[in-house]
């Protein structure tokens, strides 16, 4: 009972959108050709399911290579950013690069420099999903509590266990704050990047709607905000496990 | 037409808000590309003397203008015969008036070094560009099997791949990309997709049933519009080239100039301008179940009125 209250907000909306799409298709009020009903979207996933769920595992494949990418350099960056202001101002401007880079635009170069395939797709996920990672990350570690800092340096600790017992730890919040915000960006970058390089959902979106097949296009765009929430779901598990004990954002 | 489709977002939301709107003194034709020569006659009609007020929207990367005409945001669209019947099997009204290209200007162009005599030896080695949703593709897929060839999505216009790589092939327009890919210094040959009997009418003036029932006469007066544009055009392409030149300055004058050319072979045939027979369409129908693009088969009659 306790766990159908908590997911029966979610549903709520979903239930209400998909009853009056189908009521409005079947009644003529849409044109099934522009937006198609809810049961002809789950037919197509029913249909092509083989298809679907192929490109679906590609894509996931895609897009998590390319967040970890992300998660890794990100804060590596951040750390190395965070060493001195003299860094930050001289290369923070090149990371907002990052999150102003219209991939639509740059993803034909991937092709080029990367080749067709999963590397294109991997290096677009990439680009799109690291500037908040790096943004958050830096936040949050030039954020340390400054009183702390003090009692770390009045026991002489030297810049790394500063950095791993206390920037990083009292960073945590923020990186994870960073983290699920790209991680659907990183599912958006994969489909833009498999639209250029070929293979998975934005393959799979792209032949279906040459062929005006506006409901596998959806079929396709569900699985992929699947994906994208599975992605968040874990992150939010991630930050359950390492924040419950300390932080009011994961307790009560 | 279909290619060029590279990074297309779902319009269709957008054509939610759009009810018929059937005034008949503006008219909106909404093209599927930017202004270039294949819709030359288009911009060279003189629709006011025949008392129309059209205004030409320019397309651009996978413009719907199919669902656009259907839904009513546009009264009259370009669109290529196959999208059309595709579109009828799904319920979608959407009639064809005048037809540009009597011979499909579909291609695949390859490097000449390859020694390739074919399309069918296209598909035996290298890397093949294209959509793979559009019906010739699965044509050529039944026909040769895409087993041995890497087909990769296909870059729209863009030909830096091609030059890049001698075993690169990749679906054009016979009278564009291997001008540029020459222009370039690449020595191309080019296999039109009508070798293999696939041979829809393309750059098709279309409205939709509701459209032409309600206003059949603005209809007509636009078919005429139309069909002089085109006469005037092939005959002196030159002030529309200039016109569309500056509505498109991506592409250069001398371009113009060359594909004006290069495409009259495509659109003026032994028939009469634009003609449409009821044959070509129920032999593309059959193509197209043929391929399981479609389920149902439209009658083919329905799919054109020509007047």
């Amino acid at each position: 009972m306790n766990r159908f209250k908590r997911i029966f907000p979610a549903l709520l909306p979903l239930l209400a959108v998909i009853a009056i799409a189908e009521t409005a298709v079947r009644a003529g009020w849409i044109r099934s050709y522009l937006v198609p009903a809810p049961s002809s979207v789950a037919n197509a996933i029913i249909e092509s399911r083989q298809e679907l769920f192929t490109a679906l595992f590609t894509t996931s494949a895609s897009a998590l290579i390319g967040f970890l990418l992300s998660t890794i350099i990100g804060i590596a960056v951040a750390v190395f950013l965070s060493s001195s202001k003299a860094i930050q101002r001289a290369f923070y401007p090149y990371a907002v690069f990052f999150q102003t880079v219209p991939i639509i635009a740059i993803a034909p170069l991937l092709v080029i420099w990367f080749g067709y395939g999963m590397r294109t797709v991997i290096a677009s996920a990439f680009v799109v999903s690291i500037f908040p990672v790096i943004a958050n990350t830096l936040n949050g570690i030039l954020s340390t509590d400054p009183a702390l800092r003090d009692l770390f340096k009045l026991y002489g600790a030297n810049t790394w266990v500063t950095l791993f017992k206390l920037r990083f730890p009292s960073a945590l919040p923020q990186i994870l704050t960073g983290l699920r915000v790209a991680s659907g960006l990183a599912v958006i970058g994969a489909i833009v990047g498999e639209f250029i390089g070929g293979q998975g959902l934005g393959s799979v979106v792209d032949v279906a709607r040459t062929q005006q097949r506006v409901d596998k296009v959806f079929a396709a765009v569900l699985l992929a905000s699947v994906l994208g929430l599975a992605l968040f779901g874990l992150i939010n598990l991630i930050s359950h496990f390492t924040l419950r004990r300390w932080h009011a954002s994961e307790q009560s | 037409m279909l290619r060029r489709s590279f990074l297309k977002t779902i319009p269709a939301i957008s054509l939610l808000s759009s009810c018929n709107h059937a005034a008949a003194n503006r008219i909106r034709l909404a093209l599927n590309w930017k202004p270039d020569p294949q819709f030359g006659g288009f911009y060279a009609a003189n629709y006011k003397t025949h008392g129309l007020d059209v205004d030409i929207l320019p397309g651009g990367a996978g413009t719907p203008t199919i669902q656009m005409v259907g839904a009513g945001s546009a009264e009259f669209g370009i669109v290529s015969a196959d999208e059309l019947v595709v579109a009828r099997s799904r319920g979608n009204d959407v009639v064809a008036l005048f037809a540009v290209f009597q011979n499909n200007p579909q291609g695949i162009m390859a490097h000449s070094a390859r020694k390739l005599n074919n399309l069918g030896e296209v598909m035996k080695g290298g890397t093949l560009a294209i959509q793979k949703g559009l019906p010739y593709a699965r044509l050529l897929e039944k026909q040769y099997g895409f087993d041995k060839v890497k087909v990769v999505p296909s870059p729209g216009g863009d030909i830096t791949a091609f030059l890049s790589d001698p075993n690169f092939a990749q679906q054009c327009f016979v009278m564009s990309e291997p001008l540029t890919a020459r222009h370039k210094g690449a020595d191309v040959v080019v296999f039109p997709v009508s070798e293999i009997g696939y041979n829809p009418y393309t750059t098709v003036l279309t409205t939709s049933g509701d459209f032409l029932r309600k206003n059949a006469n603005a209809v007509g007066k636009m078919v005429a519009s139309v069909r002089e544009g085109w006469l005037g055009y092939l005959n002196d392409p030159g002030p529309t080239n200039q016109k569309m030149n500056q509505l498109n300055p991506s592409m250069s004058a001398a371009s113009f100039a060359e594909v004006a050319e290069a495409q009259k072979p495509l659109i003026q045939t032994a028939v009469p301008l634009g003609s449409m027979t009821k044959d070509r369409w129920a032999t593309l129908i059959k193509q197209l179940k043929e391929v399981g693009d479609i389920q149902t088969t439209p009658p083919a009659e329905e799919c054109f009125r020509w007047l």
